[in-house]
């Protein structure tokens, strides 16, 4: 038994369930509906806006603001890959074909990164070039796919949702049942978007180190000096993805499968 | 060869598994016998490594379950039937296990064959009978031809062809010179299928036996007599040293004493009877006896006779 037939065995247990591609499906309607609305509501601010403030104005600072939508979707896909298995009660079978466990999380834990991570960079890019085009067609300065910065952060795109995709599959090894970690999971993605309900050191401290947010950080075209660099932010949710990720190889080596 | 040694599970107060000790050998079928609650699908469970023994140990050749390197190829288990996603095709639900032992579609295919289902391969189970699922978790036991089997109730819910079904093929694992244990509540399954019995009640073995003999010890020969004067055949069997006590339907369970013995008492006294049958408990009658003090929750001897 090697990983890489664990790795076959897992691939195979992710294509076969239709849920997946439901979710993914999803993420791409999320990425182009959010990525086209958020690009509208940009332009229409800047037409509303002073000189000053459209002189200031970055039309890759909405582009990407659907992707962290798109997260509760990719981390529900991480989610089934495991509460599927306690749903159907075939976690004890796929224990006793491998029963050591670090080995089965591995497994599930790297085919779920790598699909969510392939899929980063196309949904990224469907949301950019939409929210470009509803800014082009409101007569308001866009951006293009190849402009400096842009393809960065279209790459980290992927690196994005393969956290999140684990950040998922980590909640479902915690939690076990898929309602409760796709909930848990999609508040906790979209927890920095009621920041400002904060008293404002809270606030800013969400916005700023909050592992969604600081992730979302990879998106970021003019990074500026107030937040996270881009790959530190990623940085900060890679390390709270990995704390995750340890709580869950704990719990699953010590629970009766 | 599976070996349990003093084998425990405990959560909190309560036993569940307790210090539990038997071999299960080669080439005979080993039925394992107790009621519900006994303890069986525990001691399966801490065999196949899912629960962690509280105390104890269980190994197969030796061997932990976690430490065997290809552990499908060495052990086959059914344990739970519904255990397959409904919406994953039969195929895929054997394939996703083959592959992680390095077994290939073409014995995906062998024993869907064997189980009968290579029919409805590219089908889901959430459509298949409680029939169809048993024989997908049986081919989920045979997908590596282990040398050890463990089967949990199998035939529980299957209708007379498919109990005929599983009853032949464990007989036809054993004589391949399989170590196979079965489970089951149902002593009268049981006695078709098994060769050798261990019955455990409330998570200790009460007996590790071969089948002819645990009849032996726990029947008890009697004879049943009807007759429409009851109270004065029994003082009369009483005084000659039978021992009485009320069988089915007012008739009398006379021990100590031949069926012909019975009869010439009768005659000399003329008393007419009904009815004269020599008794030998079933094994479902010996079970019971054996197991009735380990029933988790029986009905009480006044509630079964309103």
């Amino acid at each position: 038994m090697t990983a890489y037939d664990v790795l076959r065995s897992e691939w195979v247990k992710f294509r076969s369930i239709r849920a997946m591609l439901g979710c993914l499906a999803g993420a791409v309607v999320a990425a182009g509906a959010y990525g086209y609305l958020f690009g509208t509501a940009a332009a229409r601010d800047y037409l509303d806006a002073s000189a000053a403030d459209r002189a200031a104005f970055d039309p890759t600072e909405t582009a990407f603001r659907a992707l962290v939508l798109v997260g509760v979707l990719v981390s529900a896909v991480g989610v089934l890959a495991v509460t599927s298995e306690y749903a159907a009660g075939t976690m004890p079978v796929s224990v006793t074909a491998v029963p050591r466990r670090g080995l089965l999380l591995l497994g599930k834990g790297a085919v779920v990164a790598v699909t969510t991570l392939l899929a980063g960079p196309p949904l990224a890019l469907l949301s950019f070039t939409l929210s470009q085009e509803a800014l082009a067609a409101h007569g308001v300065p866009s951006a293009g796919p190849g402009d400096p910065g842009v393809p960065g952060a279209l790459l980290g795109a992927g690196l994005f949702t393969g956290l999140i995709g684990l950040f998922g599959m980590a909640l479902g090894f915690l939690l076990r049942r898929s309602a409760g970690a796709v909930s848990l999971g999609a508040f906790l993605l979209i927890l920095p978007g009621t920041a400002g309900l904060f008293p404002k050191p809270v606030a800013e401290w969400i916005v700023t180190w909050w592992p969604s947010a600081a992730g979302a950080r990879i998106f970021a075209v003019h990074p500026g000096h107030e937040l996270l660099a881009p790959l530190a932010g990623a940085g900060v949710l890679a390390a709270a993805v990995l704390v995750l990720l340890c709580a869950a190889v704990a719990v699953f080596r010590r629970r009766d499968a | 060869m599976i070996e349990l040694r003093q084998l425990t599970k405990r959560y909190g107060e309560v036993a569940v598994v307790d210090g539990l000790s038997f071999d299960v050998r080669p080439g005979v079928v080993t039925g394992f016998l107790g009621p519900n609650g006994a303890g069986k699908t525990s001691t399966m469970r801490m065999i196949l490594g899912l629960d962690r023994p509280t105390s104890g140990s269980a190994t197969i050749g030796g061997r932990r379950y976690a430490d065997l390197p290809v552990p499908l190829r060495e052990v086959g288990a059914l344990l739970d039937a519904q255990a397959a996603h409904p919406r994953r095709t039969a195929f895929d639900h054997l394939l996703s296990l083959a592959y992680a032992n390095g077994i290939g579609r073409r014995r995906v295919e062998e024993v869907l064959g064997i189980v009968g289902l290579a029919d409805v391969a590219g089908r889901r189970p959430g459509g298949f009978s409680l029939g169809m699922k048993q024989r997908l978790g049986i081919a989920v036991a045979l997908l590596g031809d282990p040398p050890v089997v463990l089967l949990d109730e199998p035939v529980n819910g299957l209708d007379p062809e498919g109990i005929r079904w599983i009853r032949t093929l464990t007989r036809g694992l054993a004589d391949e010179g399989r170590t196979v244990l079965l489970s089951s509540h149902l002593m009268s399954e049981m006695a078709l299928t098994a060769d050798h019995l261990v019955v455990i009640g409330r998570g200790r073995l009460i007996a590790d036996t071969g089948l002819e003999a645990f009849v032996q010890a726990a029947a008890q020969q009697g004879v049943l007599v009807r007759t429409p004067d009851a109270p004065r055949l029994a003082s009369l069997l009483r005084d000659a040293g039978a021992a009485v006590r009320p069988g089915a339907d007012g008739g009398l369970m006379v021990t100590g004493m031949s069926g012909a013995e019975v009869g010439g008492l009768a005659g000399a006294h003329g008393i007419v009877l009904h009815e004269l049958t020599p008794r030998r408990a079933s094994l479902e009658d010996a079970y019971l006896e054996l197991t009735g003090d380990s029933v988790e929750f029986a009905a009480s001897a006044a509630g079964a006779a309103a």
